[in-house]
């Protein structure tokens, strides 16, 4: 909302230490069988979401507050002592209103019911009474501290970068994809919020899209928590920028000593698919420019300086390391959700404004039309720790991840990663968890509200249920 | 392992544990505050004044016995049940808006404590409200408003409006109850039901509520059934509260025509006359949007009406630049009208007498409105007070519903003192 990132409650109280976020699986670690299935479930309730978010018709932004509501609900609570299904549904029940864009409790209650339980899932037992998700939708806000408005990096993107050659203002509306409509949303979005540069990104669309598409991809972690918006919004553009063929190979020209984009063009395209050879002309505005609303009469310009990448960067007035650091992160998610497998029931699937496809191979289902010659590129991104983003960006295909075989899905120990199996997990820790508070005397261990003192847990089962 | 009952309560209430958890943890309202009575009622709900408990368990935060405004949304009734059915949108944007906010002149949010079924938002309290000060000095001293009162309270108003807007916020609601002042003189813009962000909506403004603004403070270009509209509505209805402080009473006082079965958003015919009596008929040389909009049609069959705006100040206002002010508060074309920035830099505010922090600064004592009337629940069932109904300690949780006692009808007006009369209710939708 405000434009004042720092004033922000998102600013000053949920951006938070990665001890806080692994204090938060503390109980959760006595009840799984194997910490990694955590990182599994990150992945898997994020896909959830996506898939209810879907369903429900809410456009990305919405999809993505559900999810910043979701992983700060469970900063304060633990998987297996709650249902995370239901906690789902609040989460894209809360998240439509605080966008303004709301939907009857009815319908959250039916399609969540729906989606859940799908073969997927199986979860057969989700509340059909619509007044368990509003008795949930209070816990939650509570939970969340009433702090309900959520700044995501897409904000950010459209302010530093617009399409090439086309009106980013006009929103784009392509029929029937929600993301393309979304590309044109609150580009009048005002200033930044940091930083006193005003360079901006013309960016090739794939690019766009595929910084786009990564953002979203970012949600399956715990990055929201970890960093603020506008920092995983220029990881992301720098990962497009490397991974986005037609933009690396114009980059390398750039790099390449003595080299002139128009002869980089045709060689260096080592990516599988060259598709869309397209120079992306990557460049920096000019910041002394006094016509501030120029942006049209640029796209007019034919003839332009190439870009000066590293420049641009710099103007942003950030930690390259950190940004670094973020775009190892956000690799390491593709790595591991390349290990993850979930087969989508339907054809449109939830998970096809992806950028995974561009950094992993194993799955060949993604296919957005936007991303034309970025798909499987299986691109070499091995970024620096030092925070050099300039040398990096060689072709040379394979140290990203595992390659794409069947084998990679499968673990060691033989256990494939499958929403199913993941529900098993989840079912199995809550078991143990209950298991154990029935086996100690009360609720109130464990849990930091305490104050119930010793009771046989049956007898404080009955009497919850007896008031509930 | 589990023995079955448990693991059957497992599966049919997996959240039992988390519940019993929270409830536990929880602090209800009755702990943390003393209901010294009730204020008045809304659209939304019903307004207590409370006082901080003052005891240890306050946990030494300063506030122990500061005096607040509790809101407690009313909740909705499936039947006569009172079950959770959702909150409403208004109530998550009057959360959420207030949590993201921090202004002088700005009414202050301490806390919202969701308890029972309701919400309950904490507020500063502020002793008096525009509508206050408008009928004291109507019904009891019978005389106007002094200027540098008059010029206090819109500066601060502006002041405060002006933040909202830089953050992005439309008001949306703006009307002399809605502004409230502390005793020591500062303006508090109250009552954020309604307001919005403009930040890059995912819904344009005029598909979630068809219709905003009380109608006698409705800018033209939403009487006319503009699509899009901007921060411009707002100052429009500073300008409508000016005219008010000035004149004791509303300048555009007209009749709103309901919307009919199909919720239609009708042609305010009547709003619209009252405006143009004053402002003249808006023309294309003035208003170049005018005959692009919806109900241009409809009132091109108006009769043709005079500017009368500089008559209607001589003695009101007087002062040239007080009229030139309100004129261009008044512009009808909303490009046109004065922003919050610039308004605040008008001369008037230049001219002797200045605006004071103290919006009662150059006021004796008996100037000043009378404190707040508080009343007993006309509803006393809805928040206990613990002269009626000591409260047990424990009881009230989120989770039970066994202390919740329903809410019955809600009357309009309250324990304001003031009868609230129609054209100052608003109309929402959805
Ligand atoms: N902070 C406060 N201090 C003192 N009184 C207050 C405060 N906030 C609100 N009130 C009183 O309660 C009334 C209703 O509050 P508010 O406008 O926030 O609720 P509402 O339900 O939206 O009302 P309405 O629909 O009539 O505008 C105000 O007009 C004012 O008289
Ligand atoms: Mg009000």
């Amino acid at each position: 909302m405000a434009t004042d990132f720092w004033a922000s409650s998102h600013h000053k109280r949920w951006v938070v230490d990665r001890a806080s976020v692994k204090r938060a699986r503390a109980e959760d670690l006595l009840y799984v069988d194997d910490p990694e299935y955590l990182d599994f479930l990150a992945i898997f309730f994020a896909n959830c979401i996506s898939r209810l978010g879907k369903k429900l018709q809410l456009r990305q932004r919405v999809i993505a507050t559900a999810t910043v509501f979701f992983r700060r609900f469970y900063l304060k609570n633990s998987y297996c002592e709650t249902d995370p299904f239901l906690v789902i549904a609040a989460c894209c029940y809360v998240a439509a209103k605080a966008e303004e864009s709301p939907l009857p409790i009815k319908n959250v209650v039916s399609d969540a019911r729906f989606v859940f339980s799908q073969e997927m899932y199986g979860i057969k037992t989700f509340p059909s009474d619509t007044s368990k998700l509003a008795e949930m939708e209070f816990y939650l806000v509570d939970d969340l501290e009433c702090d309900l408005t959520i700044f995501h990096p897409y904000r950010t993107l459209m302010t530093l970068c617009y399409k090439e050659g086309s009106n980013v203002g006009a929103g784009g509306g392509a029929d029937g994809n929600i993301e393309a409509g979304e590309l044109g949303a609150g580009i009048d979005d005002g200033q930044r919020y940091w930083g006193t540069g005003e360079g901006r990104l013309e960016l090739h669309e794939g690019a766009l899209q595929m910084a786009w598409f990564i953002i979203n991809d970012t949600y399956r972690s715990d990055l929201c928590l970890l960093y603020p918006p506008h920092l995983i919004a220029i990881a992301a553009i720098y990962l497009a920028l490397v991974l986005h063929t037609p933009t690396r190979t114009l980059i390398q020209s750039q790099t390449a000593p003595g080299s002139s984009s128009a002869s980089a063009t045709g060689s260096a395209c080592s990516g599988p698919t060259t598709a869309n050879p397209t120079p992306a002309p990557v460049r920096r505005s000019s910041r002394q420019a006094s016509n501030a609303s120029s942006s049209s009469s640029k796209k007019n310009q034919q003839h332009h300086q190439p870009q000066d990448f590293v420049g641009f960067m710099a103007s942003l007035n950030v930690s390259m390391p950190l940004i670094a650091t973020i775009a190892q992160e956000i690799i390491s998610l593709y790595t591991l959700w390349d290990r993850y497998k979930e087969d989508s029931p339907t054809s449109t699937s939830s998970l096809d404004s992806s950028a995974k496809g561009s950094f992993t191979s194993n799955q060949g289902r993604h296919n957005s039309p936007f991303t034309t010659g970025t798909k499987r590129s299986a691109t070499g991104t091995n970024t620096s720790r030092s925070g050099s983003v300039t040398t990096n960006v060689s072709a040379s295909a394979g140290t990203g991840s595992h390659a794409g075989t069947p084998m990679d899905i499968v673990r060691e120990d033989g256990v494939e990663i499958t929403p199913v199996f993941l529900v098993k997990v989840l079912l199995k820790m809550r078991e143990g968890k209950w298991t154990d508070l029935a086996a100690r005397s009360g609720l109130g261990e464990g849990g930091d509200g305490g104050g119930n003192g010793p009771r046989a847990v049956n007898k404080i089962l009955g009497r919850t249920q007896a008031a509930g | 392992m589990l023995d079955e009952w448990s693991s059957s309560l497992l599966q049919t209430d997996p959240m039992r544990a988390y519940r019993m958890k929270r409830d536990a943890a929880h602090r209800t309202v009755q702990s943390k505050y003393t209901i010294l009575g009730f204020i008045s009622s809304g659209t939304y709900g019903r307004v207590y004044k409370a006082q901080s408990r003052d005891d240890v368990d306050t946990g030494g935060d300063g506030k122990a016995g500061k005096i607040h405004a509790i809101k407690k949304f009313k909740p909705d009734k499936e039947g006569d049940v009172v079950a959770y059915t959702g909150i409403s949108q208004s109530a998550i944007r009057e959360i959420a808006l207030n949590r993201e906010i921090s202004h002088e002149n700005v009414v202050a949010l301490k806390e919202v404590i969701l308890e029972d079924k309701s919400i309950y938002m904490v507020f500063d309290y502020a002793e008096h409200d525009f509508l206050q000060v408008i009928h004291h000095y109507s019904q009891t001293l019978r005389a106007q408003i002094p200027p540098a009162v008059l010029k206090s309270l819109t500066y601060q108003l502006l002041n405060g409006l002006l933040y909202l807007h830089t953050t992005h916020i439309l008001h949306r609601d703006l009307k002399p109850a809605n502004i409230l002042i502390t005793s020591s003189g500062t303006v508090k813009i109250g009552d954020l039901g309604l307001a919005r962000l403009t930040h890059s909506p995912l819904q344009p403004l005029f598909a979630g509520d068809k219709v905003v603004v009380t109608i006698w403070y409705r800018a033209p270009e939403l009487l006319m059934g503009a699509k899009h509209y901007n921060k411009a509505i707002d100052c429009w209805a500073v300008g409508c509260v000016l005219a008010e402080l000035a004149s004791l009473r509303p300048i555009f006082k007209g009749e709103e025509a309901k919307l009919d079965s199909k919720k239609n958003v009708p042609f305010q015919r009547d709003q619209l006359i009252k405006i143009f009596e004053v402002l003249g008929t808006p023309d294309e040389r003035e208003w170049p949007g005018i005959k692009d909009m919806p109900e241009y049609n409809n009132m091109k069959r108006l009769d043709h009406f005079q500017n009368h705006l500089q008559e209607w100040c001589n003695s009101r206002i007087r002062s040239s630049s007080g009229f030139d002010f309100l004129r261009q508060l008044f512009a009808y074309d909303p490009e046109n009208r004065l922003p919050c920035r610039e308004a605040l830099q008008h001369k008037w505010f230049q001219d002797e007498p200045k605006p004071t922090a103290n919006a009662f600064q150059t006021l004796a004592a008996h100037q000043i409105p009378p404190h707040r009337r508080i009343t007993q629940d006309d509803a006393p069932s809805m928040m206990p007070m613990p002269q009626v109904q000591p409260h047990p300690q424990g009881s009230g949780k989120p989770g039970s519903s066994a202390s919740f006692a329903s809410m019955t009808q809600l009357s309009g007006g309250g324990g304001g003192g003031y009868q609230t009369s129609g054209g100052r209710k608003k109309a929402r939708m959805g």
